[in-house]
């Protein structure tokens, strides 16, 4: 156990995502206190921990939605802690919304289309995309791997919500993402579609790394090899999955929070 | 106060410098250097005097429209519109009856009562469509502005100052020395530093009522968070009219101020409505003490332009506008 | 963030109902109406006489373009800003000021074709610093600040006498003459206008399907996605400014021709808002409905006293016409006469349908 958590917190030259003594408080309130936490390459985790536990937070601190009060954050390296979102997603990092953040006036195809051209040149194009655009084919296999080709024409506003949440997933993986934060991807996923997100994400490049935020334990403990308890704005323990399943004190806490 | 300063020491500094120094243009009695370079003491200690005054104008205008806005999010476009109707009801009162304070009383309860209507049959069939109810107060101050223009004429009126403020009194301020060696005192308006005083008090009173009474809370939660004060069960509604005859009927007092200072015509609604923009997005949209700070930097800066600079007057007051955008662009005194 | 939501709920709430073009070629090039339109607008000098073809039609164009600007901003941006007439007053002042006029005091005489390029460049940065300013603040500040921009600006052209010649303006700017035509005669003058209009309406339907009008309307819906995917919003936003001043510098210039004369009541806050109101009433999510919107304001403004007196009433009540009308749109209609005109076509095409009892969606 004591060489799991040496080696999930081990500082190396390649840690992915790497985040020091991160504080964010919203006024008096401290959302985040001194969270330490190191990801490697292609590492797969799960943050575990009950609501208002600082999850979403951590997140938003880590994309730049809302800087961190005090720490710093390295990505594969790099200081980006003062970066505008904006920066650290052309550098490969990719997130999605626990509640959807979609483009509803749009349809599928051009939601898609927009975050392959976010992390590519000509952001500003005053040119529309020929027939074989690079992007737009981009986009079209992304909408694919999502199961969404059939309704790539529709508005996002007329889409069921399970395909909202794939549409979600897709923006996050358009480019050549690094690393991928996903927050709480299963919400309100019916059990046939949860069975599709395991495997889109099981399936995704072995070297694209990410962090999921999920409630859904047979969900979350599936598809990652590390976990993350979160408790009060504090990391609370790490370790593998069969681990953090079978501590007491973190079954306690987890199923307490939930059930309150 | 304190952590501003051990915040913003650069900042702090600057503005104690201002403050001595506008201190000591006002109580000194000005080297001849001095005058020579940029006028007469009188000259200046009046446009201070008037850019103070109107200041308080403009704060009564104002503070009306940040409340509206900071409970509701409305910019409410028609606020110049209810500042004229007042004035114009004013004039009315004043000129049949003879009475300046009355006019007073009826202008308020009459603009409060067009606030409680716009509110009752308005706003509230779209609540919580911002920019919905802003394009509704244009198409309300257009048609608010002709049939103001039907009822009245495109003539001045100007209310009756009563007898009683008339003239100017001295105040304890050496303007100069005459060569026998008499100081000479500054000489002002007596209604305008009366009104301005009354503006002052409103201002504190709307102040202590927003701090210190039950439904001032109410008020200043529902400004921070509309949600919390929705889940709290409180009778927003209720609390949305109030607020919203409370604001119209300032702009309605204000409009007799301004009709007695000033003048009224078509277009002044149009010129108010401005000064109330530029006043909170100096002080700080939903802030009543921003309010009073944007309307004292805008008063002043007018009236000391206008003497001053007389081409650019304006650009002054524009340029505050764009340097606090750009330095903080949620105004001066806004908590966010 | 939840201003920014709220416009984009009036904005879109009609065309969920309404169908978008899926295709991505021109949405009108199937549309025979569009045609026909096409058509009266290209042979209207043998229809209308010289009164129409200026007062009414040169005009509606005009200021459709200057409207169009603001719906390309609203439409598309979500940014309602009210400085558009500000900005092709500038333009306009600018053509002034740099070429030749009555006031040889002022203008400095350079010939149009460099005047004019001059004239679009200042309006382009002066509508993009405004725009900057104006993306400091989110959603509803935009219009105050657009507002106090395009105030501050009327109230400048009225106390500078150096430069905008104070409250009379400058008047009998020159208007261009060259191979052996001149611009400024009605046929002519037409023909420049509606194909600048043209050229302003087509550009803006074809930038909506590009990567940089796809990106603002991305921007509009949620800004906060947008910086999660990777751009850049405040710059994307300040472009968009650039491009609608642009827009709306060139309308200036071709008001400046049309009148031979600016001064600030061109520039007044209600013609700014008579901007505002023209894009709402037209419709403000597609490029078309500023010009509809154009041409009903410009037929209430000339044909209102007559038609008030006609019914009895007082004909100088034209501004409550105005402001009734807008009104009613606000309240009724989110997206103009457009949005108007398609619910009755689509009640219609209900009433067609419903005796073969199939719903077309699900």
């Amino acid at each position: 156990m004591d060489s799991v958590a040496q080696r999930l917190s081990a500082v190396g030259a390649g840690a992915a995502l790497e985040l020091r003594g991160v504080t964010r408080l919203f006024g008096a309130l401290a959302a985040l206190t001194d969270v330490t936490i190191t990801v490697r390459p292609g590492e797969r985790r799960a943050v575990l921990g009950s609501n208002g536990a600082g999850k979403t937070t951590l997140f938003n601190c880590i994309t730049g939605d809302f800087p961190p009060s005090s720490g710093t954050i390295r990505f594969f390296g790099e200081d980006v802690t003062h970066f505008p979102p904006y920066e650290r997603i052309r550098r490969g990092l990719r997130r999605t919304y626990q509640i959807s953040a979609l483009f509803p006036g749009l349809t599928v195809q051009d939601n898609v289309y927009l975050a392959c051209r976010g992390v590519s040149r000509g952001r500003f194009s005053f040119l529309r995309p020929g027939q074989n655009d690079a992007l737009m084919h981009a986009a079209d296999g992304l909408v694919q791997a999502v199961h969404l080709t059939g309704v790539k024409d529709q508005r996002v506003a007329e889409l069921a919500h399970g395909q909202q949440r794939q549409l979600e997933i897709a923006l996050a993986l358009a480019g050549a993402p690094r690393f991928v934060l996903f927050d709480e991807p299963a919400a309100g996923l019916s059990p046939t579609e949860r069975v599709e997100l395991v495997e889109i994400l099981t399936s995704l490049p072995p070297h694209i790394g990410y962090i999921i935020i999920e409630h859904d334990m047979d969900v979350a403990l599936r598809v990652v090899e590390s976990v993350t308890m979160m408790h009060n704005g504090r990391i609370f323990k790490e370790g593998l999955p069969q681990e953090i399943q079978s501590a007491p004190e973190v079954q306690e806490l987890y199923l307490g929070g939930g059930h309150e | 106060m304190t952590r501003f300063v051990e915040r913003h020491p650069t900042w702090a500094l600057i503005i104690i410098i201002a403050i001595a120094v506008a201190l000591w243009l006002i109580s000194a009695v000005w080297p001849p250097g001095l005058e020579e370079a940029i006028g007469r003491k009188r000259v200046f200690l009046n446009a201070l005097f008037n850019g103070i005054t109107l200041g308080g104008l403009y704060f009564l205008v104002a503070s009306g429209f940040t409340l509206i806005f900071g409970l509701m999010r409305n910019v409410n476009l028609a606020h110049g519109s209810l500042y004229l109707f007042g004035g114009y009801v004013g004039y009315a009162i004043s000129a049949s009856t003879g009475s300046w304070i009355l006019s007073f009383i009826v202008a308020f309860i009459l603009t409060a009562l067009v606030g409680v209507l716009l509110q009752v049959l308005v706003f509230r069939r779209m609540e919580g469509q911002d920019l919905r109810q802003t394009m509704v107060t244009i198409g309300l101050s257009i048609v608010f502005a002709d049939l103001m223009l039907w009822a009245c004429g495109g003539d001045f009126y100007q209310i009756q100052t009563p007898s009683w403020l008339i003239g100017p009194i001295e105040l304890p301020l050496i303007t100069a020395v005459k060569s026998s060696g008499d100081p000479v005192y500054l000489r002002y308006p007596l209604v305008r530093l009366v009104i301005f005083l009354a503006s002052a008090i409103i201002g504190i009173a709307m102040w202590l009522a927003l701090n210190r009474t039950r439904i001032g809370m109410i008020i200043r939660a529902g400004v921070d968070d509309r949600d919390i004060l929705a889940a709290t069960g409180v009778r927003i509604q209720i609390v949305f009219v109030l607020v919203f005859a409370l604001g119209a009927g300032l702009a309605g007092i204000a409009g007799v101020v301004g009709g007695t200072f000033q003048s009224l015509s078509p277009g002044e609604d149009i010129r108010f409505l401005l000064a109330s923009l530029v006043v909170v997005i100096v002080g700080g949209m939903g802030s009543i003490p921003g309010a009073a700070l944007g309307a004292l930097i805008i008063g002043l800066a007018e009236q000391l332009g206008s003497v001053y600079i007389p081409t650019y007057a304006i650009v002054v007051t524009f340029l505050i506008m764009v340097l606090v955008l750009a330095l903080r662009p949620q105004g001066l005194l806004a908590r966010r | 963030m939840s201003v920014t939501h709220d416009a984009r709920i009036q904005v879109h709430k009609p065309a969920s109902t309404a169908q978008r073009p899926a295709v991505r070629g021109w949405p009108d090039i199937n549309n025979p109406a569009a045609w026909i339109v096409a058509v009266i607008l290209l042979i209207m000098p043998l229809i209308a006489n010289g009164f129409f073809l200026i007062e009414i039609f040169a005009t509606t164009l005009i200021l459709g373009t200057i409207a169009l600007s603001l719906m390309f901003l609203a439409g598309y941006g979500g940014m309602v800003s009210l400085m558009q007439l500000t900005i092709a007053g500038f333009a306009a002042y600018m053509v002034a000021v740099f070429g030749v006029s009555g006031n040889a005091n002022i203008s400095l005489g350079w010939p149009w074709w460099l005047a004019v390029p001059m004239a679009l460049t200042l309006a382009t940065i002066f509508g993009t610093l405004g725009g900057a300013l104006a993306v400091r603040t989110e959603g509803i500040y935009t219009i105050m600040i657009t507002l106090a921009i395009g105030a501050a600006f009327y109230y400048f052209t009225n106390q500078n006498w150096a430069i905008f010649n104070g409250h009379t303006g400058i008047n009998n700017v020159a208007t261009p003459h060259f191979w052996g035509v001149d611009w400024r005669a009605d046929i002519p003058f037409y023909y420049v206008v509606l194909a600048t209009a043209a050229l302003c309406y087509f550009a803006v339907e074809y930038i909506s399907r590009a990567p940089f009008g796809l990106a603002l309307q991305g921007v509009r819906d949620n800004p906060r996605r947008m910086a999660a995917l990777g751009f850049n919003v405040n710059a994307h936003r300040v472009a968009a400014y650039a491009v609608a001043s642009f827009i709306a510098g060139l309308a200036g210039v071709l008001q400046v021709w049309n009148y031979r004369q600016i001064s600030p009541g061109s520039v007044s806050v209600g013609a700014c808002i008579d901007v505002l109101i023209i894009a709402v009433v037209g419709g403000i999510t597609r490029p078309v409905g500023p010009y509809i919107g154009a041409l009903v304001f410009v037929l209430l403004r000339t044909f209102a006293l007559d038609f008030l007196v006609k019914i009895g009433l007082d004909g100088n009540r034209f501004r409550l016409l105005i402001g009734l009308g807008f009104l009613a749109i606000v309240f009724w209609s989110s997206d103009g006469v457009i949005g108007l005109w398609q619910r009755w076509r689509q009640s219609q095409v209900r009433e067609e349908n419903r005796p073969g009892g199939g719903r077309g969606h699900g």
